[in-house]
């Protein structure tokens, strides 16, 4: 780091500091004025107010790094656009003859609120700069087509095209959200630790347990994503993504919509989980209006990604790259895209028809005027079935892709894995309401979804066996990409062998619910993306930045995080046969689960003690770490071949591909002809 | 042929990790005890299931495991592994084979549930009551319990309902759970097999108290269930005579705390989802529509038996139920310990 | 010169026929429903003016277009390239409507909320001829005959604008009045949700075809390049086809209430 970005540093910490105590003073005014009088002993409780300074604190952290731009200019003026929003529906309420205020709803209405915070994130987009070009061109002004990054450090705060830029920030925003959501995970972990603890209410667990659902799901979006369009791009020779521009929208309209799904914490909350079933709902606290509206906006990133991701794959891949040349993880790239492009709609509409019947009164979920309950798990479920396929078939693409690297030998069954994501995205839309089996759902669906549940073991069998036989009669090392490969693959077993007693209707009767599917569904994100993610983060980061990770550092990652984490999925699933609901803040010490908890409780904390270690790693690295500016790994990949970091262009001319991908072992074989 | 050894070592390998994974698994009592006939079939099959996903755990674990350990690059080694790309009839058997396993576990699965959906034409039928954040079960011979009674060897069917938000019926021992959707009634069939004290707790989220929404659940002898059914009757229906005579603010104070209005009314004047009891009795309420009303008995028995007649201000129409199904004897308890809070 | 396929983008003739074609299934429509309200006939006569829009206005066919493969900067590459954008986003937004398709079978079965008739085929009549002229404006601009593609594009737009005026301000009154309101009733509540959302696609489709409007005013499009007028005109038929399956979920199919 250069000598000012350290003064910068220390200046937005100054800000940050600033910003929150403005903030936090500012909501306890606030608080104090419409709740009639000080109480000394709410101060430092009132979450509204915490929120605010958090708000505040970030804008001034920002700020003091980088002054008026980028991220900052697209805060305030989401901040700004949000008040605009609220005035404006408050404004037009007065005229016609409804109170201004609304003293139930943190001071206005709740269609205040919504249209503000709708009105926000389109301000932050404007601010950010992520419109302009498209503002020119509905005006009939003509733009650059490659627009020059500002150097160093500070691109990564603003718009840029480049898809490797637009890759890191997605990565490192998607460590953010990790964070976040692993912090709201230990405190009500701590809260678990024993029964009958009291240290957050009621309210505040349902929220935090709720919002560590969304924001790790939206940390998981956007952590694909980075993977995505740094790399694809480069492994099929293109100089960038097909549409530059919807690539840098698509990663910062996940801004605004992070900032409102967090807001919900200050607005009271909500207690319905990540799922936000109606009719819970609709009488949740408007906290779930900020959640609903939060993923509808993150949506659009993951839905406008996928398009560019797909025709991206479709009309930029190098001369001789035919279908069954690209790079494994292209195909799953591509299967994850085409879920995302489509099924995505379904949660936001689900989320919508809640949004209306809160607003509107529109009946959809309400059996006394003609709705239905069960209508919104429909449609809410045909989209985040699915979406757990876009969460782990990247992931998956990372195993099949680094495996043939550190065994030295060829993917097994390159064409039947990489249709096997193809199948695996298209039978997984066939299985949706096996989320649904106990909820009253018409009796003659059940067993149909059983048998395409299970199905999709098929496909997914298929990646297993092929991943076992790419490492037999390999030459196999294992370094700390290959150690996060081979604890996905073992995690994600776990993950897939305790999916038939889910699928299977009989045995969901007693599992729905409780703690054995929270195991499962932890065991299929760690091993399906968390534990491939941060292999790519090891292996990519040379690749990137031109420095490689510590491994002794990462060793430690490694085998802290392994232990920690297959005890705790053991734990849950122990505890959820045994009769362990989920989302409950508090247990019956009868039930005899205090130890298990306890025990879950420390597993959590290695966990993120671990993720601390790669944190201080990449920090270390990128201050002074080992060189790395070769094909480290000994790649056939494309991106291998040239220098790291990446050149600004990628490739200077364009390259051939000349051979198959994984010919590792073939003496004289060549993937690509640069 | 040299790969006939590693074959035949991974193979018993595979056989005694799967074995050793089955026992282990096997030993925990991974269930809890089974106290219905419901259980039975499911039991079954979740063994089955442990089965399988220890000899698939092996199958996948074993070959890994040993690949790393005896394809390893040694010291100073040097040059690729195998130049392997495939080999399409392995491909076929690995992907034909799990699905054959599929449709036969799918149709083991389909039996299994036809098995535990059983009915009993002859079950008796309790109503149930899935409320934020309680259980009621009104039995048929007209009293309501807080406390589930059922009869050991016997179906029942219980008729589920929801008087707001989803909920879900669940004691792990009878393994089934099932729904409760506001506005429509849910069929539940359980026959318990096992005398004894167990508990129904709500398993679908239902809003700030629902760790604690939770009932006691009583299998007994049928001699043992007739005898309870019978004294409760007769206990409700003197009751109801007695509070009509006499109300009882006591017993208004158990019915404040059991049937739900605690969930929402406080009795220190804090703010919650109804208004607080303090001081309501007599008071002026103020209506949505701007007019106000004496709370006297009118008023109250009114907002019970239709809440939405007439909305205190500032709270939500929709939020209260109805709760017609209190006897005139029970209203008229609750009326005389809402006097008493002041 | 660059190598196109054979099929160009159809002659003004063709657009009327089409045209013509659309407004018959329309009538045969309607006169199934009044008639013998069979699901399976409405749902071919819709299926069939979908096929004839996707193919004749739409033109889908030209995704399969040749273009410079390699040359990722030549204009003929772009295009395609935008192209195939513009249909996978409209591919996504189909979900949304396919959603509230679903929805209204799930909540209602197959009954209807009590509409009006006439007004229904009115503003059904207005967005087709609309269409028309949309396919119209298109072809003129790509035969590089500017001001008959202003004349039909503003005509296409006083039509859409009759369409949204039509419903917000005539149709949604009408419905509330006759007691189908926006929270009395799923049904009422699922009818203005499909509509509203429509319209709201209608509200952007007119904004875009103002921009176009305004652009090709300036003389920014010429027959070879012209890809915004292409991409209004396609998602305008977009919001048509939406409509061609909404107006019989809505108008037509099942018991009215």
């Amino acid at each position: 780091m250069t000598p000012t970005s350290t003064g910068n540093f220390t200046r937005a910490l100054t800000f940050f500091a600033i910003g929150t105590v403005v903030g936090l003073a500012l909501g306890i005014l606030l608080h104090s004025l419409t709740s009639g009088g000080f109480d000394a002993a709410t101060y430092f409780t009132d979450i509204p107010s915490w929120m605010l300074g958090f708000l505040l604190g970030t804008l001034g952290f920002f700020y003091g790094l980088l002054g008026y731009f980028g991220v900052v200019r697209g805060l305030v003026f989401q901040v700004i656009g949000t008040l605009a929003g609220i005035f404006l529906v408050s404004a037009i309420r007065a005229a016609m003859g409804l109170p201004f205020f609304d003293g139930r709803n943190f001071g206005f209405h709740e269609g205040a609120w919504v249209f503000g915070a709708l009105v926000g994130a389109v301000a932050f987009l404007a601010g950010v700069g992520a419109l302009t070009d498209w503002w020119k061109w509905a005006l009939g002004e003509e733009t650059h087509d490659h627009h020059e990054d500002i150097p160093g450090w500070r691109k990564y705060f603003g718009v840029s095209l480049d898809h490797k830029v637009i890759g890191i920030q997605y990565t490192i925003t998607s460590l953010l959200l990790l964070s976040v959501g692993g912090l709201f995970a230990l405190i009500f972990r701590t809260e678990l630790a024993q029964s009958g603890l009291d240290i957050i209410s009621l309210n505040f667990y349902n929220t935090l347990m709720s919002l560590h659902g969304i924001v790790m799901i939206v940390s998981i979006l956007v952590g694909i994503a980075g993977v995505i369009n740094y790399l694809v791009p480069l492994l099929i020779g293109a100089s960038d993504m097909a549409f530059p521009r919807l690539n840098a929208f698509s990663f910062w309209v996940a801004v605004p919509a992070a900032v409102i799904l967090l807001a919900s914490l200050g607005l009271g909350g909500f207690d319905t989980g990540w799922t936000g079933y109606a009719p819970l709902a609709t009488r949740a606290p408007i906290g779930i209006q900020m959640f609903y509206l939060g993923v509808w906006v993150a949506g659009w990133s993951s839905i406008l990604g996928a398009l560019n991701l797909v025709a991206t794959v479709l009309r930029m891949r190098a001369k001789g790259m035919t279908a069954f040349r690209m790079p494994i993880l292209v195909w799953a790239s591509l299967a994850t895209s085409i879920i995302s492009l489509t099924a995505t709609q379904l949660i936001g509409l689900s989320f919508q028809m809640s949004m209306f019947e809160r607003l509107f009164g529109m009946p959809f979920f309400n059996v006394a005027k003609g709705g239905n309950p069960i209508l919104f798990q429909h449609l809410f479920w045909f989209y985040s079935h699915p979406a757990v396929y876009v969460f782990v078939l990247p992931g998956l693409g990372v195993i099949s892709e680094l495996l043939p690297v550190f065994a030295r030998k060829p993917l097994f069954g390159y064409k039947w894995v990489a249709l096997s994501s193809i199948g695996i995205a298209l039978v997984g839309f066939l299985v949706w309401a096996h989320h649904m089996f106990t909820s009253g759902m018409n009796e003659y669906l059940r067993v149909p979804f059983m048998y395409s549940t299970l199905l999709v073991a098929v496909p997914t069998g298929v990646k297993f066996f092929s991943w076992v036989a790419t490492l037999w009669k390999g030459k196999i090392e294992t370094p700390t990409p290959m150690l996060f490969v081979l604890g996905g693959i073992v995690v994600f077993l776990l993950g897939g062998l305790t999916g038939p007693p889910n699928a299977t209707v009989s045995t969901d009767l007693h599992l729905h619910d409780t703690y054995f599917i929270v195991g499962h569904f932890h065991d299929t994100m760690f091993g399906g993306y968390i534990f491939p993610f941060f292999a790519a983060i090891y292996y990519w980061f040379p690749k990137a930045t031109g420095k490689r990770l510590n491994e002794t550092l990462g060793k430690w990652h490694f085998w802290l995080m392994t232990p920690s984490f297959i005890i705790l999925t053991l734990y849950m699933m122990r505890v959820g046969l045994l009769g362990m609901r989920r989302r409950i803040a508090d247990y019956d010490p009868m039930l005899g689960f205090d130890f298990s908890h306890l025990i879950m409780t420390i597993a959590a904390f290695g966990i993120a003690l671990s993720v601390l270690v790669m944190f201080y790693n990449m920090y270390k690295t990128l201050k002074s770490g080992e060189l790395a500016t070769g094909n480290i790994w000994n790649s056939r990949s494309p991106e291998w071949q040239v220098p790291s970091p990446m050149p600004a262009h990628n490739y200077e001319k364009p390259f051939e591909v000349v051979g198959e991908p994984y010919d590792y072992g073939l003496p004289g074989s060549t993937y690509v002809k640069m | 042929m040299q790969n006939l050894r590693h074959y035949v070592v991974m193979a018993i390998l595979v056989a005694i990790v799967a074995v050793l994974t089955y026992l282990g698994l096997d030993a925990l009592e991974l269930l809890p005890v089974a106290a219905a006939a419901q259980a039975g079939p499911i039991d079954w099959l979740f063994d089955l299931q442990v089965k399988l996903i220890a000899f698939f755990f092996a199958l996948i674990i074993v070959p890994m495991v040993y690949s790393l350990v005896v394809f390893r690059r040694r010291k100073g080694e040097t040059g690729d592994g195998e130049h392997i790309e495939g080999n399409t009839s392995l491909e076929v058997t690995w992907t034909f084979i799990p699905l054959v396993i599929v449709v036969i576990l799918g149709y083991i699965g389909a039996d299994n549930l036809a098995q535990i959906r059983r009915v009993d034409p002859q079950a008796e039928q309790i109503k149930v009551v899935g409320f934020q954040w309680g259980w009621r079960f009104e039995y048929p011979q007209g009293f309501v319990s807080n406390t589930l009674y059922l009869p050991v060897d016997k179906q029942v069917v219980l008729k589920m309902e929801s008087s707001d938000v989803l909920h879900s019926f669940w004691v792990p021992e009878f393994r089934v759970k099932h729904d409760l959707v506001p506005g429509r009634v849910e069929d539940y069939r359980i026959t318990p097999t096992l005398v004894g004290d167990y508990k129904v707790r709500c398993a679908e989220i239902c809003g700030t108290s629902h760790a604690y929404m939770l009932a006691d659940v009583k299998v007994v002898p049928q001699a043992e269930y007739d005898a309870w059914v019978s004294e409760q009757a007769v206990i409700a229906a003197a009751e109801a005579e007695a509070a009509l005579a006499n109300p009882d603010a006591g017993r208004g104070e158990k019915l404040y705390n059991e049937a739900g209005c605690k969930a929402c009314h406080s009795l220190d004047g804090s703010q919650g989802v109804g208004p607080t009891w303090k001081g309501l009795w007599g008071s002026q309420v103020l209506l949505a529509d701007g007019s106000s009303v004496l709370a006297d008995e009118g008023y109250i028995i009114e907002s019970i038996r239709e809440p939405s007649a007439k909305v205190h201000q500032g709270f939500s129409p929709n939020a209260m139920p109805s709760f017609a199904y209190l006897k005139d004897g029970q209203i008229a308890d609750l009326i005389e310990f809402i006097k008493t809070v002041k | 010169m660059t190598q196109h396929t054979k099929h160009h983008s159809g002659s003004l003739f063709q657009g009327l026929v089409i045209f013509v074609l659309l407004a018959f299934l329309t009538a045969v429509e309607f006169f199934i429903a009044i008639t013998n309200a069979s699901v399976l006939l409405i749902s071919i006569a819709a299926l069939l003016k979908i096929g004839l829009v996707v193919y004749y206005y739409m033109h889908v066919y030209k995704l399969l277009e040749d273009d410079d493969e390699h040359d990722h900067h030549s204009y003929a590459w772009k295009l395609a390239t935008n192209r195939l954008g513009l249909w996978l986003f409209l591919l996504s937004d189909a979900f949304v409507f396919g959603g509230m398709f679903v929805a209204r079978f799930n909540l209602l079965g197959f009954t209807r909320p009590h509409l009006n008739q006439e007004l229904g085929l009115i503003v059904t009549s207005a967005l087709l001829v609309s269409s028309f002229f949309m396919n119209r404006g298109e072809t003129q601009m790509a035969q590089g005959d500017r001001k008959g593609f202003l004349i039909s594009t503003s005509i296409t737009f006083v039509l859409g604008l009759a369409f949204l005026l039509g419903v917000v301000f005539v149709e949604w009154p009408e419905a509330i009045h006759e007691g189908l309101t926006v929270d009395g009733s799923a049904a009422g509540g699922i009818f203005f949700l499909m509509t509203g959302m429509h319209a709201f696609h209608v509200l952007t489709g007119l904004i875009f075809l103002l921009i176009i409007l305004r652009n090709g005013l300036r003389g920014l499009y010429s027959a070879e390049k012209h890809w915004a007028v292409e991409a209004a005109a396609v998602y305008w038929h977009f919001v048509d086809v939406v409509w061609i399956f909404y107006y019989p979920a809505l108008y037509l199919i099942g018991k009215a209430l």
